[in-house]
């Protein structure tokens, strides 16, 4: 890019005025022993947020005989990857990724959908009591009636051991909802009347018009709530008994308080040889690979949506 | 065109609202148990709600597999059950669709009215069917054993279906024939409430009919069992809590660890702050970025996966013990130490987890404030000789405060909360004692020790004081800066 006269001028005039300042600003040693501080701490501190993630992955990679006698602990030998394939002979494992998987999805969308919905018609000044009903939503960020009445009416609606318990409680939230509500209110007006003096029914004009340009608040509620459903594990835990629609965190909950006994995570049948030593071991292992397992997805999405999530944040810090 | 006026006002507005009222109530009902016409003998469960009767068979049929087996009571019996119920909720439905078509023009209000009256039609049927299934388990093989009983609820249905057929007809009468050339429409502002409602029910339904379940705190209630004077107990839950000696302890243990817990987290909360201000000393961006994004990644993991880790490196066979054993800190055929066993520094170490988890995330929202203040702010200081840590003092911590503010305000509100998720997958047999939070302690005596009503009053003390917590720290906020934060 060329530069225009003026800003040459200024270049010069900077590097002027920072040669006869030059003392200001040399680096002193007290700001070098401050940046290798900071940049030791900071190093040092990603390193414990990352490690424990690589430590789980060389784990379930390597040879099983050289996790079992403690000698992964930087890199790994003896690469397979085995242990991801023998998580198809864990009990119950196949029911919980579906369960898990399926939620997420159905959830999301519809919380989605239901949020921009709603959203959009809180912003419409003409709805019935509209403050009201507003309100009505809003304070239910506010009270909870505790966990034990929370599972009573669950119980009541004959919601326990369904798997509609896990999709219809999350459809409206109503934080989300003044998410959208906030990002709605500032797309110009003008818009919309245009469509309405078209003749654009309510519903058009969400579909056509409200429903696309909220797009960005959209997918950061979406990811939010995928990431949410996917680290669910209450509702599985007090709400469920048929253990074919518990979900994963719950499914890995159960594996890590059992036992190391392998046959009671694994399926029986025709491993009698095993010696016991192995079998514990090699529960250890599988541990680790379902708990990498339950990871991996939201690693792999979040360097992607990074974005997103700090938008999010800073969208729940100013709404009003 | 101008809109024509549809609204009706006077006697006959009266008259509409009383049959609606007469459907809001068969809809309520419809999810209760207490209400259901469909229970006509002790066979069938006391938790079912019509509702759950006329779509599930085979939650009707839960309790009955023996008795068909003997032969005790013909399986078209709960045919006949079944059908009723499909026909009662035939009927709610169409009556919910004439009452918001009530809302509409005079043509649409019309309309709404013959579907109002076949709703009462069907809820008379509906319920005399149930009253014919009834009879006919009274006169069942053995009737002894299936044990029939008159559902009072039958009666409701009928009263709820005739009043709304009545009303539907006398306004259908009252009401001028529409131009036949007039159209099917609505005001605006009823159509946009019509869209909403769907979605108030269900906030309704999950946040708001839970408060129903404090009535629990006032019986003696044993799981599985059900709710009737009988059992009522009044305040003796409430009571119990403070005279019983070995509840007290327990709470007096419990609010502890939790006053403890919270107070860790809200004394170090000055932390991700300061984190986010060394962090943007840092002035290579792609390292700044990079630490960022992978300090944040824990928030995003569930505590049982945060567990799972914990496991890896602090248990046994994990990778201190492992470790330890390979450079020789540790004989190799020594059993290693689980760091996540024992008893000592258990609030310190939850917060450390806590913390480990959460400081990145938290971080996030001060950087974005560091981001948004004057630049020339520190050029001006610089300029006037401010060393680093002077600029920070003077600079970046003032600009920070607010949001500081409300977040230490927020976590103080929320004192009493600190989740469950977290201290259930590290509690072990040694901790218990140090580890129960309140969250854990409600859940440990609910779903654990089956004790719902008491574990109820404690909730119901949890939400009104954390109620109480956050207007209070609203209030302050209002009176100190003039913002709410709620």
């Amino acid at each position: 890019m060329a530069k225009t006269a003026q800003e040459k001028l200024d270049e010069k005039k900077e590097k002027e005025y920072k040669k006869t300042h030059k003392n200001f600003y040399k680096t002193k040693p007290g700001d070098v022993l401050f940046n290798v501080l900071n940049y030791l701490f900071f190093t040092l501190f990603t390193l414990t947020c990352i490690f424990p993630f690589y430590y789980l992955f060389i784990n379930t990679i390597s040879d099983n005989d050289l996790v079992k006698r403690g000698l992964i602990n930087f890199y790994p030998k003896g690469i397979n990857f085995n242990n991801y394939l023998a998580l198809k002979s864990v009990n119950d494992l196949g029911y919980a990724f579906v369960v898990t998987i399926s939620r997420t999805i159905i959830a999301t969308v519809l919380m989605v959908v239901a949020s921009a919905f709603v959203g959009y018609l809180v912003t419409k000044q003409e709805m019935w009591k509209r403050s009201f009903w507003y309100r009505f939503l809003v304070i239910t960020m506010y009270f909870n009636a505790g966990l034990i009445p929370w599972y009573l009416n669950f119980a009541m609606l004959g919601l326990t051991n369904k798997y509609t318990a896990y999709i219809l409680p999350a459809i409206v939230a109503p934080y989300n909802i003044i998410l959208v509500k906030t990002y709605i209110e500032s797309i110009p007006g003008e818009l919309e009347e245009s469509a309405f003096i078209d003749g654009a029914s309510h519903m058009t004009v969400f579909r056509k018009l409200i429903f696309p340009l909220s797009k960005p608040i959209l997918a950061t509620i979406a990811i939010f709530g995928a990431v949410g459903n996917w680290n669910s594990f209450q509702d599985s835990l007090i709400l469920m008994q048929d253990s074919h629609l518990f979900t994963l965190q719950h499914r890995l909950y159960i594996y890590l308080n059992q036992s190391s006994n392998i046959q009671s995570v694994m399926q029986s049948g025709g491993s009698a040889a095993v010696s016991a030593m192995e079998q514990a071991l090699n529960a250890k292992v599988i541990k680790y690979t379902i708990s990498m397992v339950s990871i991996i997805p939201i690693l792999l999405v979040y360097p992607f949506m990074m974005r997103y999530f700090e938008e999010g944040i800073m969208l729940g810090a100013v709404k009003g | 065109m101008k809109e024509e006026k549809t609204e009706i006002k006077g006697a006959l507005g009266n008259v509409y609202i009383v049959q609606r009222i007469a459907i809001l109530l068969a809809v309520i009902a419809m999810f209760f148990p207490a209400f259901n016409p469909a229970r006509i003998c002790e066979l069938i469960s006391e938790n079912l709600s019509l509702f759950t009767s006329a779509v599930s068979y085979s939650s009707l049929t839960d309790g009955c597999a023996r008795a068909f087996r003997m032969g005790w009571i013909d399986e078209s019996v709960f045919m006949v059950i079944f059908v009723a119920s499909i026909v009662i909720l035939l009927g709610i439905i169409l009556g919910v669709a004439g009452g918001c078509m009530s809302l509409g023009n005079l043509k649409m209000q019309k309309t709404g009215l013959l579907f109002s009256m076949g709703s009462g039609l069907l809820q008379i049927a509906g319920s005399v069917i149930h009253f014919v299934s009834y009879t006919m388990a009274q006169n069942a093989e053995n009737a002894e054993r299936v044990k029939p009983i008159f559902a009072n609820a039958i009666i409701l249905y009928i009263v709820i279906g005739v009043v709304v057929f009545l009303v539907s007809v006398f306004l259908f009468i009252k009401l001028p024939k529409p131009d036949s050339n007039m159209k099917y429409e609505m005001e605006s502002k009823y159509k946009l409430f019509l869209m909403f409602l769907p979605f108030a029910a269900l906030a309704f339904v999950f946040c708001y009919l839970p408060l129903w379940g404090w009535r629990y705190a006032f019986f003696d209630y044993k799981s599985g069992g059900s709710l009737s004077m009988d059992n009522f107990v009044g305040f003796k839950w409430f009571a119990y809590l403070f005279q019983n000696a070995a509840t007290r302890n327990d709470i007096v243990r419990v609010l502890r660890n939790t006053f403890a817990m919270s107070a860790l987290n809200i004394f170090t909360s000055w932390i991700p702050m300061m984190f986010a201000v060394f962090l943007c000393e840092v002035k290579n961006m792609r390292f700044r970025r990079f630490v960022q994004t992978f300090t944040t990644i824990p928030n995003f993991i569930s505590w049982i996966l945060v567990y799972a880790i914990a496991l890896s490196i602090f248990s046994t066979d994990g990778f201190i013990n492992t470790f330890a054993k390979e450079f020789g800190l540790l004989a190799e055929d020594a059993t290693g130490t689980n760091y996540l066993m024992g008893n000592s520094f258990t609030w310190v170490k939850m917060w450390l987890w806590g913390t480990w988890k959460g400081v990145g995330w938290s971080a996030i929202i001060y950087i974005a404030g560091i981001s948004g203040i004057d630049q020339q702010l520190y050029e001006a200081a610089e300029i006037d000789g401010a060393g680093r840590f002077q600029r920070m003092w003077h600079i970046t911590l003032p600009g920070l405060t607010p949001t500081f503010f409300v977040l230490l305000l927020m976590s103080i509100a929320n004192i009493l909360t600190n989740g469950l998720d977290q201290y259930l997958v590290f509690k072990n047999a040694q901790n218990v004692k140090t580890i129960e939070v309140l969250d854990l302690y409600v859940y440990n005596l609910g779903i654990g020790g089956s004790s719902i009503p008491l574990s109820t009053v404690v909730g119901m003390f949890k939400s009104v004081i954390s109620v109480v917590l956050l207007f209070g720290a609203n209030g302050v906020s209002k009176k100190l800066r003039g913002e709410s934060i709620i």
